[in-house]
């Protein structure tokens, strides 16, 4: 009523009654194949325009095993719901891959971040990601004894022009199946 | 140009062309049948249309070129009139375009050329006008690609004229060539369009239209199908006029050969010139002067700048002027050019959007110029630390904290190799340790000090200066100073004293060591001491003393008088005493003198109890002189002497050492076996060697230098650290010496504060050397003779500092409070913070107006408005300050709605509290789509909670207590709830994926045998049943199967007596009229009941959520039913999940009624004919089994004891048991009555699991461990039976189980009421215990755990499950001097539980801590089935017996073959503290408060009872109630025993002329809720005679601890008429 429910969906829970779908995450490639991969994702909201109604704000997915290819397979379900009473600081997806070596040690492989859609429907996402490069002794230990840079400040990743600074390396694209359910959005003029 | 080349490409694209042509001449045919004769004309078709095409195409290009007014060829004016609609050519899209329009030129041309011959004679007048208007549309549109053709057409019509011969050939080779070639080129459509579109509107009109048209508008239309005939006339004059020889080729030929149509031309050329001339005539160019700013502007308007006038205008892009320049210029001449014109007379511009630096710096600059915000970190790999991750709120993970041990140094204070010399000059370095230490703090002085300031404040004091002061209190304060004076004095005695001993000794053993070195002639270490002596001043030093002295005697004797006056005070009355007793006494002895003589056996009393009073003697005065003395001597003692000097030692290392060659040769070795010494420290951290220090060599001064410091990195936060001192003498292994344990260093101390601490240790080892060393342990003497012998350990100091790490960021590295920013998941958190400036920058309004100023913000940039508003209000001052940074300042205006409106929908709200869980919300399915279809009342019941969670709700409590505790146990379970939130997220793979085994060989060979097995074996087995997982369940799926087989010892009726029954006659019982019950006994009726009638016809009612079903009615006292009941189970909101089953609160009653058939018939003449009889159903007893215990248990099974009240009017049981004493004496040995049940949850479900995580613990982690290995030991040997070593507390902390016993007092006024008989105060004790409510840990916990709650917290809570009750009995027990033991095994229906054994003199009891009832060790009804452990307060036993049900095992726990014990003789019991209260306090429970909960209690049931009553009038027999509520009471005193009779005797007195059947029910006191329930299960209510009447009592008794115990006597009576 009030405002604007955004809904996301791409597969229906099942036995769920809910008018809530969930977005399916099929995150994949990594440029260089490794042993596991798992994400971490996190929906940010900026401004208090929105409103979170249901589902878990951050999380993180499962580790996959690539069997076969680069592609990591992680059908990680989200399911969110929001209301808003502004198009202001519309959500986005923000998504960290790590890698997880054979000692279980885990490292950053790429951040990423997408905007959520904003026209109705099933979208499928490719999230690009990409991470600090560091020196080139950084580079070499990374190589060989695993970590690597991370970033101090998160603010970078949405960033663009201060971005374009940092020396980086692509880290695979993420892709993302994100269905979208948008409520009432007319009632305030706005044409999605 | 080529002209071969170009010859050929144009034959290819005429071919195409042509085959259109035909195609689109086809079509034509069938569509447009009048223009076919025409087109039919021309002996060729082909270039017939050809022609069209290309007059057609000059008539457009005419058109264009009609409108420059600069017109170069006066020939287009006579071409004029024959022009043609424009053509779709530019709508004509496609590949063909360009090559289209190259044809066209030379089609153009020849047509031109033809056209200057023929169409001289045409009239050119005023066509131009008027096809223009035509065109003018097609213009408007493709205004840009029009002009490029102008300017392109004009330059090609100079070409026409010059290329017309050779477009000619190519037209004439056309024709020739065409049949030959293949179609191809526009597509037919094309075509079609091309020639159709445009003209279709009027194709007839230009049909009639002759064909030199007077200049009438249709021309335009003619045009197209003019063409071909004019053309043939055209060429024809072409060819017979100009180029006779082409029209040769072209009459002859078709066979002629490409070379001949060829014509070699000079290059075309234009001088620049004309060009140039041509193009200016044509073309503009904006000049590039300047433009005067008047131009720009309206008239009479003034140039005004915004800039100037305070405006914000943001920097224009750099343009070149002369670009400007000519762009104005260019501008001014356009029409409403000046439109573009801002007010100050420039060009309009947005502010330049570029950046004045470049974005991306070039690579190698990347060093220099980075960003705080793009500064990156290297972080190792880091291991994945499961339980971190999961913790909420914390997700960095757990970093690496640091521990510096600092080890400088170890100084040995005695060493085996000490020489004597040694162990003096160690002595004394400690005495001058202390002596330093001492002088630092001086205390003599001060105390010296504060003794004068004292004496003066007194002096003061006695010689008031300011009267106005109260006498009393100065009296008082100079009481007090000289007290203290007292006292400081003795302490400055006392300090001094001590000075003086210490430098005394000090001297003391200087002079022996001196004594030692001159002995044995040679010097082993390099101390000497000088003693300095410090002049004084004879005379003042003197006249100190004296003074001091006299002070001191001053104050003395002033004590002494005060004394004295007390004592002669004290002597006084007790001479006054002395006399009066002496003057009784005198006369006792007159008195008793005359008694002797009467009563000579009274003498023996003669000594009295208390001794004689002595004569008190006076006490003696002080003496001065006494006083004086003795203050001197003391003086003398403990003072320096006036005059002397006073002596200040100082050590100094000074001496030197013998070298070894002047030594004796026992020296010598002795020195150098201390050289082959040498000593290294291991550092063990939680009891774990983590590092060493390097070896070094013991010194001469037996002092080692090592200067290590060690950096543990550490993930646990430590428990230990010690330090073990290893000595290596030569090259043997290094032997042990001693242990240090060093202080784990408190959080504040980090390294570089930490000051250096020096820890002594010591060895208990022997060494006898063979040499000068004085061995350790050994004794020596430094006496020739041996005497005086000192018996000294190695010993020494450690000194070493510990403190924790500082990371690089400053931040120390202590494991629970540093947190190190830089986490895995913090990045995402900080996403919104701004980035500039820093949030703390926003708070502070200075930091930002000076950032402001700083960084150049451009005060008018409307991008920076809000800040600067800021900015100026925060500067400013006294305008209103916001205590907040708003970040979307424009939010507010941009909102749909505002906030109100969104927090008030009803669909948000239900949604956003279906996602927290919160209860009354968890699994709400489908929320509707629209607001209005939520109802308002979906909120209610949770805005009531809220509102009430502060508020002390006594509604459902009634008495606060309760209230207040049941508060405190939501709050208690919702933060456990919490706790283990992390817990419960914790899966296995177990949990996530279910995989069906993967049959192997053995499966399927074992199913190959099933195969042969029997199809209905003599003895079937249970099997086990599918589980089900509880998320895909619903309503109606699950089923409680409720097998009733058979009751035993069932009460039967007794006769009532003669008066109850004679006036009766036509209510008499129907059965004791007709079938008669076969009392044998009653001595009424015994003749008319035959032999084996029934006594009682019970059935069985099951009810459980309201549902009820019943059994058939069976016979006798012993019936056998074995029916099974179905009853639906329905969880509560429809959550089918594990925890919300778990917390299901329902029970199942069932109840065992006997059925009484009463004859109705009023007329006994009817008798004959019908039997009349009502039902009526009487209640016996009833088993309550709790949903949680089937839903744990799976199925129950077994034989129950029956909750039979204490009354049951009517009913007995002693007949029974005389007659079944002869068959069955054991079973009648018990009293009670047995019901045999079995229950199960159809489909079976899967019970919750408890929580898997370990939680932290205070307990030492030896003992953990050895639980652990105990615990996997017993399962490993007896997996079934419960082995509890550990438990979880309250607070969600691990703790040994024995701690929970302890000797614990009951109340006082328990024991009171049977002083001499054990036996019965410990059943009192167990009725106690038993009142206090049970709840399952599970039920208020939500199944997550089992927790156990001290005595003093189950006391508190009133509630709490088996474990609690038995803790608690357990714990009265061993109070009461019992050898009590927690026994941990399964019971039935409880399942597992815990239970009290305690040894009675000769047999064991069996206590169920629950109902308060006890079994012998060998009872069969007993229900404890099996016996898992027993637990003491010191130790655990564990049963390793063969069998486990208490009949068969042997309690004796001494003997370890049958019994494990966890504490042996290799792991001692190390004498645990208890977590039990030391004692119980025992608030008296308030009376009245009972008293009126009895009435609200008696009142509500009252209402119930009403309430099931619906259909009935309910009155209520007040004379009854009365009775019943006296009758209560005794109840209660007597425990419910043996008071039937007089009961019923007294009833039967008072309402003689009813029949009355009630029982009292007895319960602990909880809820209001449980007692309805039991009155509702008991269905009185459910009697429907007319006349019936009701009674209902309910008495309360109050035990101490606001523990209640409550009776409800509930009766229906119908009047005998």
């Amino acid at each position: 009523m009030a405002s604007n429910a955004n809904q996301r969906r791409a597969r229906r829970v099942q036995g769920q009654g809910r008018s809530l779908l969930l977005p399916q995450q099929q995150p994949g490639t990594p440029r260089r194949a490794r042993p596991q991969r798992y994400s971490a994702s996190d929906l940010s909201l900026r401004g208090a325009a929105w409103k979170l109604l249901s589902g878990i704000r951050e999380g993180q997915t499962q580790v996959d095993t690539p069997q076969v290819g680069d592609m990591a397979y992680w059908s990680h379900p989200i399911d969110l719901h929001f209301a808003t009473k502004g198009l202001q600081g519309w959500p986005r997806l923000h998504l960290q891959v790590w890698s997880q070596d054979s000692f279980g040690r885990c490292q950053l492989a790429g951040y990423g971040f997408c905007h959520v859609p904003s026209s109705p429907g099933t979208h499928q996402l490719a999230c690009h990601t990409w991470r600090p490069l560091g020196s080139w002794r950084e580079q070499l230990a990374r190589a060989f004894v695993g970590g690597g840079p991370q970033l101090l400040h998160g603010d970078t990743i949405y960033s663009g022009a201060d971005r374009y600074r940092l020396h980086t390396a692509a880290g695979g694209t993420v892709h993302l199946e994100i269905g979208l359910l948008l409520r009432h959005f007319d009632r305030y003029g706005v044409e999605c | 140009m080529n002209p071969k080349e170009e010859k050929v490409k144009i034959i290819t694209e005429e071919f195409i062309e042509n085959d259109e042509d035909a195609n689109v001449g086809k079509r034509k045919k069938n569509s447009k049948v009048q223009r076919q004769p025409r087109k039919k004309q021309p002996p060729t078709t082909g270039p017939d249309k050809m022609m069209l095409e290309e007059s057609h195409l000059g008539n457009q290009q005419e058109l264009v070129q009609d409108e420059p007014q600069t017109r170069l060829l006066s020939v287009t004016a006579r071409r004029g009139p024959r022009s043609l609609p424009p053509i779709p050519s530019a709508s004509r899209t496609g590949f063909a375009e360009f090559s289209m329009r190259e044809r066209m030129r030379e089609k153009l041309q020849a047509a031109r050329s033809k056209a200057e011959s023929a169409l001289l004679q045409e009239i050119p007048t005023p066509r131009p006008q008027r096809l223009r208007s035509p065109t003018v549309k097609e213009l408007e549109t493709e205004f840009g690609t029009e002009s490029g053709k102008e300017v392109g057409s004009t330059q090609q019509e100079d070409d026409t004229q010059s290329y017309a011969r050779v477009k000619f050939h190519v037209s004439a080779r056309k024709i020739k060539s065409k049949p030959q070639v293949p179609p191809g080129f526009p597509s037919a459509e094309e075509a079609y369009n091309f020639f159709t579109f445009t003209f279709d509107p009027e194709p007839e009109e230009a049909e009639e239209k002759p064909k030199h048209g007077d200049g009438t508008h249709q021309e335009e239309e003619e045009g197209e199908e003019e063409p071909p005939t004019e053309e043939g006339a055209n060429r024809m004059d072409e060819e017979e006029l100009l180029h006779g020889k082409d029209a040769e080729d072209f009459l002859l030929g078709l066979d002629h050969t490409a070379d001949e149509f060829l014509a070699v031309r000079p290059a075309h050329y234009e001088s620049v010139h004309v060009r140039l001339q041509r193009e200016k005539e044509m073309l503009f160019i904006p000049s590039r002067l300047t433009v005067p700013t008047y131009k720009k502007l309206p008239e009479n308007v003034q140039p005004r700048f915004l800039e100037d006038e305070g405006l914000y205008i943001g920097e224009r892009p750099e343009v070149a002027r002369t670009n400007q320049n000519i762009m104005e210029n260019r501008l001014l001449t356009q029409e409403s050019g000046r439109r573009w014109f801002g007010d100050d007379g420039r060009i309009l511009a947005l502010p330049n959007p570029i950046k004045p630096f470049p974005s991306r710096p070039p690579v190698f600059m990347q060093e220099q110029s980075i960003k705080a915000e793009l500064e990156t970190l290297y972080k190792k790999a880091v291991k994945y630390v499961h339980r971190s991750q999961h913790m909420i709120g914390s997700g960095d993970p757990a970093g690496n904290f640091q521990l510096d041990i600092d080890i400088s140094g170890l100084i040995f204070t005695h060493h085996p190799c000490f020489s004597r010399e040694h162990v003096l000059a160690a002595k004394l370095a400690q005495l001058y340790d202390q002596y330093l230490a001492r002088h630092q703090r001086n205390k003599a002085k001060f105390l010296t000090d504060k003794l004068q300031a004292l004496r003066n404040a007194v002096q003061t004091g006695l010689n008031p200066e300011k009267p106005h002061q109260s006498l009393d209190t100065i009296q008082k304060t100079i009481n007090e100073y000289k007290s203290e004076i007292r006292q400081t004095r003795k302490l400055r005695d006392a300090e001094q004293e001590r000075d003086r001993t210490l430098l005394k000794t000090i001297i003391k053993v200087w002079k022996e060591m001196k004594s030692l070195r001159e002995f044995q002639r040679f010097t082993n270490t390099p101390l000497k001491l000088v003693l300095r002596k410090e002049k004084v001043d004879q005379k003042t030093d003197e006249e100190a003393y004296e003074a001091e002295i006299q002070a001191e005697i001053s104050e003395l004797l002033e004590e002494h008088t005060e004394e004295y006056e007390q004592k002669m005070e004290e002597y006084r009355t007790s001479y006054q005493q002395w006399k009066a007793w002496k003057k009784a006494q005198r006369a006792k002895k007159k008195k008793k003198k005359q008694a002797t003589e009467e009563h000579p056996e009274e003498e023996t009393e003669e000594p009295y109890p208390e001794e004689d009073p002595v004569k008190p003697s006076p006490p003696e005065p002080t003496d001065r002189a006494a006083v004086e003395q003795q203050v001197r001597e003391r003086a003398a003692q403990s003072r320096r002497r006036p005059g002397e000097p006073t002596l200040l030692p100082e050590l100094s290392l000074a001496g030197s050492v013998t070298p070894n060659d002047q030594c004796p040769r026992a020296e010598v070795w002795r020195r150098e076996d201390v050289k082959r010494r040498s000593v290294y420290l291991k550092v063990l951290f939680n009891n774990k060697e983590v590092s060493r220090t390097v070896s070094r060599q013991l010194g001469t001064d037996f002092r080692v230098h090592f200067g290590q410091i060690f950096n543990l990195q550490i993930f646990n936060w430590p428990e230990s650290l010690t330090l073990q001192v290893y000595e290596t003498v030569g090259h043997s292994s290094p032997t042990l010496l001693a242990e240090v344990f060093l202080p784990i260093p408190e959080t504040t101390i980090v390294t570089g504060r930490a000051p250096i601490e020096e820890v002594e240790f010591s060895s208990n080892q022997h060494v006898t050397l063979d040499h000068e060393g004085v061995g350790s342990g050994v004794p020596f003497s430094f006496e020739a003779d041996g005497s005086n012998q000192l018996i000294l350990m190695t010993s020494g100091k450690v000194s070493h500092s510990v403190a924790w790490a500082i990371g690089e960021n400053g931040i120390p590295l202590i494991p629970p409070l540093s947190q190190q920013n830089i986490g895995f998941r913090s990045a995402l958190k900080r996403a919104d913070a701004i980035s500039s400036i820093g949030t703390s920058g926003v708070t502070d309004m200075k930091k930002l107006a000076k950032w402001a100023a700083e960084s150049k913000l451009d005060p008018n940039d409307p991008n920076n408005a809000p800040l600067m508003q800021l900015i100026s209000v925060a500067t400013s001052g006294e305008s209103y300050v916001p205590d907040f940074f708003r970040l979307e300042q424009l939010q507010q205006e941009f909102n749909f709605v505002s906030d109100e409106e969104l927090n008030r929908s009803k669909r948000f709200r239900l949604l956003h509290l279906r996602s927290q869980q919160v209860p009354e919300f968890r699994n709400y399915k489908q929320i509707p789509v629209y607001d209005r279809e939520i109802m308002e009342k979906v909120f209610q019941d949770y805005e009531k909670r809220l509102r009430d969670r502060n508020v002390i709700e006594t509604k459902d409590h009634i008495d606060t207590h309760r209230a207040v505790v049941a508060k405190y146990l939501q709050q208690v379970r919702e933060s456990v709830i919490n706790r283990f939130l992390i817990a419960k997220q914790h899966f296995l793979l177990a949990d996530l994926v279910v995989e069906e085994e993967v049959p192997n060989i053995s499966i399927l060979g074992l199913n190959l045998f099933k195969l042969a097995e029997q199809k209905r074996p003599l003895r079937p087995r249970r099997k086990g049943r599918k589980k089900v997982t509880a998320q895909n369940l619903s309503d109606g799926d699950i089923r409680l199967l409720v097998n009733i087989i058979r009751a035993y010892d069932l009460p039967v009726r007794k006769p009532t007596a003669s008066k109850f029954q004679q006036p009766s006659r036509s209510s008499r019982t129907f059965r004791e009229k007709h079938a008669a019950s076969p009392d044998t006994r009653s001595p009424t009726h015994s003749a008319d009941y035959p032999l084996g009638q029934v006594l009682v016809r019970p059935f069985v009612e099951v009810s459980f959520q309201r549902t009820i079903c019943h059994t058939t009615t069976a016979e006798g006292p012993n019936p056998s039913w074995n029916e099974e009941l179905e009853l639906p189970f329905r969880a509560p909101n429809g959550d089918y999940s594990t925890a919300s089953l778990q917390s299901v609160k329902d029970v199942v009653f069932i109840n065992i009624f006997d059925e009484v058939l009463y004859d109705v018939l009023e007329d006994d003449r009817e008798r004959g004919n019908g039997i009349h009889t009502r039902i009526e159903r009487h209640w016996l007893g009833c088993v309550k089994i709790p949903f949680s215990t089937i839903y744990f248990q799976a199925r129950i099974d077994g034989t129950f004891k029956i909750d039979i009240p204490p009354v049951l009017l009517g009913y007995s049981k002693e007949q029974n048991m005389i007659i079944e004493r002869d068959f069955d004496s054991v079973r009648s040995l018990s009293e009670g009555s047995y019901i045999t049940l079995f229950i199960t949850i159809e489909p079976q479900l899967v019970p919750g699991e408890s929580v898997r995580e370990k939680f932290d613990s205070q307990e030492d982690e030896k003992l953990l461990q050895a639980t652990e290995k105990f615990q996997a030991e017993c399962a490993l040997k007896f997996p079934k039976r419960q082995c509890l070593a550990t438990v979880i507390d309250i607070s969600g902390k691990t703790v040994f189980i024995t701690r929970y016993l302890k000797p614990l007092n009951p109340p006082q006024e328990l024991l009171n009421i049977y002083p001499n008989n054990p036996q019965a105060t410990a059943e009192l004790v167990a009725r106690y215990v038993s009142l206090i409510p049970f709840l399952p840990d599970t039920v208020s916990f939500a199944g997550l755990c089992d927790l156990w709650s001290t005595s003093d917290q189950f006391l508190d809570l009133l509630a709490g499950d088996e474990e609690e009750h038995a803790v608690l009995l357990c714990n009265y027990f061993l109070f009461l001097g019992k050898k009590a033991w927690l026994v941990m095994g399964n019971a039935i229906p409880e399942g597992p539980t815990a239970y009290v054994l305690t040894w009675e003199k000769s047999h064991y009891l069996i206590w169920n801590p629950c109902s308060g009832n006890f079994y012998g060790q060998f009872d069969t009804f007993c229900p404890l089935k099996n016996v898992g452990c027993l637990i003491g307060p010191d130790n655990i036993w564990f049963n390793i017996q063969q069998y486990d049900s208490p009949l068969r095992i042997n309690f004796d726990v001494t003997k370890h073959k049958l019994w494990k014990s966890f504490f042996s003789r290799s792991l001692p019991y190390p004498g645990l503290s208890s977590v039990q209260p030391e004692e119980l306090i025992y608030q008296n429970t308030d009376k009245a408060a009972a008293a009126e909960l009895q009435d609200r209690i008696e009142k509500i049931l009252k209402e119930k009872i009403m309430d099931w009553r619906p259909r009935h009038l309910t009155r209520w027999n007040r004379y009854c109630t009365s009775t019943l509520r006296h009758f209560l009471p005794l109840l209660e005193s007597s425990q419910g025993e043996d008071i039937e009779d007089d009961h019923r005797a007294e009833l039967l007195k008072q309402l003689g002329d009813y029949r009355f059947s009630g029982f009292p029910l007895h319960m602990p006191y909880s809820e209001v809720k449980p007692l309805i329930d039991a009155v509702y299960s008991t269905g009185v209510h459910n009697i429907d005679v007319p006349n019936v009447e009701f009674a209902l009592a309910v008495y309360i008794h109050p035990y101490p601890k606001n523990v209640l115990s409550v009776w409800i006597y509930v009766a229906s009576l119908i009047r005998n008429r």
